[in-house]
């Protein structure tokens, strides 16, 4: 039982107007167009429908409105589908049917040799029937058979919408690019991701870098208290030195007087 | 008797705060930057957002709960050894971390010990400002907290570059060696000199310390109305970008609202910490205003429908918000005393934890009232009453009316009466065994 969607857009002059739609499972599919109200009074002299150079020859015609019915069963019949309305001045708009996209990841995946890393793909609004994780080597796209390497990719099929690849045991070779492709019933759409292997060397350098910083900077530390420490006691020492001095040149004057007195007794 | 170590001079103070001011912006800055890793690295342990939250969980349980350790241990052994291991024990973390291969690794290294260390680290580095400053302590630890912000603000833009560049393995190991600067902050720590001739009775030890401020019904009060101020305190930090969202903001504008907040709240920490730096204000007084007009701030929040006016309400919010902080750990000396300052805010910490776990966005009230309403506005509402309760609470306290000096020396058990001018010399270390 398929089901039906409507689509009307209205025409603006100026604009070239274009809807996408996705289909992710058989439909029958109504497009109609119209004109935006400002313009609604334009007398109208021709409406055609083409797909490509092919021209619709059933149009359904309402007091405003021009549509056409379509089945969307197979892969041919996606497309883009154009309504062009002629009159004083003309109008098209532009109806992209196709399978749904699926969103890969503009920045790569990073990950380290010996490590694994998961890539991800899902299509949440429409479900495929099945997904396919393909490689490229070079210019070529393999299919990855995750049965036959059971010890270096694992692809989780849990969730219909998500698809998991992850790879095992990472070595450089298992960078580059990958693609996640769902099967839909109308067609197949293609995901791209990257991934990027390094090596613990890489982090490394700026980590022994920084480490380094940390050890001068506390050898400064504390190499500077040690010297105002050292200073400190100098200057006190000096000032301890000339308070003896001080006493002991007071003292000697009393004895002296002492002993004077000593001796004058 | 004569005393023939040496006084640091009076200048060493500003390192002090300058060693203070990079270790807030590495402990805080460190959890911010390991939240914004936890993304990648939940993808490549295949592990579900919330299991992977859990990580930043353990990390900030595991810093509040530590409080009263780093100070127990700081109190003892002065703070520039505490802070150093924190410092070595946090990097260590983040470092053993970096080769995990399990989720369950990851609670260990960066939740736990990189927690344990930061709470080594952040108790002693404010307790050490304190004693360096015993006459304008709100000054300095705000100066000090500011930090935080800077930091914070300058880690927004730097992870996503570290991620793209060295995945989360090779920026975790990144953040083990910035980490491991908390050990330069620890250094500049001097100790100060006992001086020998104490006419005051000697410090209470630190256990009968801690165990005395948790019969203290002040101290317990001015805990608890920490405990709901934090509450509400994190709401804009969590759920700010997704509000700005929600009233139409894209993803540029929204970070920049936050960073916006961020900024301000930075400056809010120095002003307030200046403005009660002067000898006759009132810390706790202070401290009432301050989280009222944040409870009032997020009480508007929710008219802030425009990025316009969703700036400017954040920043209002951002201000006040940033102003309870220095506030919230030097306040805490007019209601112990100065002596128990350090104790005091391990605790408080500890105490706070409970706050923290169940703000955490796995459970939060905040975002099951977003839930249950349909959009943020109740939740902020929530988060300004629990503000203004925590600040009602502040009004109980007993030094609240007292006029005393911003030291506490007017309150029970001081040891460190300080007459202005010998701001250095008088202070007193509580003596190692």
């Amino acid at each position: 039982m398929l089901r039906w969607l409507s689509f009307v857009v209205p025409g603006e002059s100026d604009v070239h107007v274009e809807k996408n739609i996705f289909l992710g499972s058989a439909v029958k599919i109504e497009l109609s167009c119209r004109l935006a109200d400002k313009h609604s009074h334009m007398k109208i002299l021709q409406v055609t429908w083409k797909k490509g150079n092919e021209t619709i020859k059933h149009i359904n015609k309402t007091e405003i409105s021009w549509g056409i019915q379509l089945t969307v069963s197979e892969n041919r019949k996606l497309g883009s589908y154009t309504c062009t309305v002629t009159g004083e001045k003309e109008f098209s708009v532009v109806f992209h049917l196709q399978v749904p996209q699926i969103a890969g990841r503009e920045k790569p995946v990073v990950s380290y040799k010996g490590d694994s890393a998961i890539l991800i793909c899902e299509s949440r609004s429409y479900t495929p029937i099945a997904w396919t994780w393909y490689m490229t080597n070079g210019s070529e796209q393999i299919a990855i058979n995750d049965s036959l390497m059971l010890d270096k990719y694992v692809i989780d099929k849990a969730d219909a919408n998500v698809t998991h690849l992850k790879i095992l045991k990472l070595t450089e070779e298992d960078g580059g690019t990958y693609w996640c492709e769902a099967a839909f019933e109308l067609g197949k759409s293609k995901g791209k991701l990257k991934l990027k292997i390094l090596s613990l060397m890489v982090p490394l350098k700026p980590f022994l870098a920084i480490v380094a910083e940390v050890v001068i900077l506390i050898t400064l530390i504390f190499v500077f208290e040690l010297y105002s420490k050292k200073k400190e006691k100098r200057a006190e020492d000096e000032k301890e030195f000339d308070q003896i001095e001080q006493l002991k040149s007071e003292e000697s004057n009393g004895v002296e007087s002492n002993s004077a007195r000593h001796r004058k007794v | 008797a004569f005393m023939a170590g040496v006084s640091p001079s009076p200048r060493w103070g500003w390192a002090v705060v300058g060693g203070a001011f990079l270790q807030a912006g590495l402990v805080f800055g460190g959890l911010r930057a390991l939240g914004l890793c936890l993304g990648a690295l939940g993808g490549s342990f295949g592990a579900q957002a919330g299991a992977v939250a859990w990580v930043g969980s353990a990390a900030i349980a595991s810093l509040q709960l530590g409080g009263p350790l780093g100070s127990a241990l700081s109190t003892r052994y002065g703070a520039r050894p505490v802070v150093m291991a924190g410092g070595f024990l946090a990097g260590m973390g983040f470092l053993l971390g970096a080769f995990a291969t399990r989720l369950s690794h990851l609670y260990l290294s960066v939740g736990l010990l990189a927690g344990l260390g930061w709470a080594l680290v952040f108790t002693p580095s404010l307790g050490a400002v304190s004693r360096y400053f015993p006459t304008r302590r709100a000054m300095a630890t705000g100066l000090a907290m500011a930090g935080a912000s800077v930091v914070g603000l300058a880690l927004g833009p730097l992870i996503p570059l570290l991620l793209d560049a060295y995945g989360w393995r090779g920026s975790l190991l990144l953040l083990a060696a910035l980490s491991f600067n908390l050990m330069v902050a620890g250094a500049l720590l001097r100790p100060l000199d006992v001086p020998i001739e104490s006419p005051r009775p000697p410090p209470p030890r630190g256990q009968a310390g801690l165990r005395g401020l948790l019969h203290h019904g002040p101290f317990l009060r001015y805990a608890l109305a920490f405990v709901l101020v934090d509450a509400g305190y994190y709401v804009p930090h969590v759920h700010g970008p997704a509000r700005a969202q929600e009233v139409g903001c894209d993803e540029q504008r929204a970070g920049l609202v936050m960073a916006v907040t961020a900024v301000a709240d930075g400056v809010g920490r120095v002003v307030a910490g200046l403005l009660a730096a002067r000898p006759t204000a009132s810390l706790l007084r202070h401290l009432f205003a301050w989280s009222v007009l944040t409870g009032l701030a997020l009480l508007l929040l929710p008219l802030g429908t425009s990025f316009g006016g969703l700036t400017a309400l954040a920043l209002a919010y951002g201000f006040c918000a940033g102003a309870i902080v220095p506030l919230q750990f030097t306040g805490v000396a007019e209601v112990v005393g100065a002596g128990r300052l350090l104790h005091a805010i391990g605790l408080m910490q500890m105490f706070e934890s409970v706050g923290s776990l169940l703000g955490i966005p796995q459970c939060s009230l905040s975002g099951w009232l977003r839930d249950l309403t349909g959009d943020f506005k109740v939740s902020f509402l929530a988060a300004g009453a629990f503000l203004l309760a925590g600040s009602l609470l502040i009004l109980t306290l007993p030094s609240f009316f007292r006029t005393s000096q911003s030291d506490g020396s007017s309150i029970e058990g001081v040891l460190d009466p300080v007459p202005k001018g010998l701001e250095l010399s008088s202070v007193p270390l509580s003596p190692p065994n």
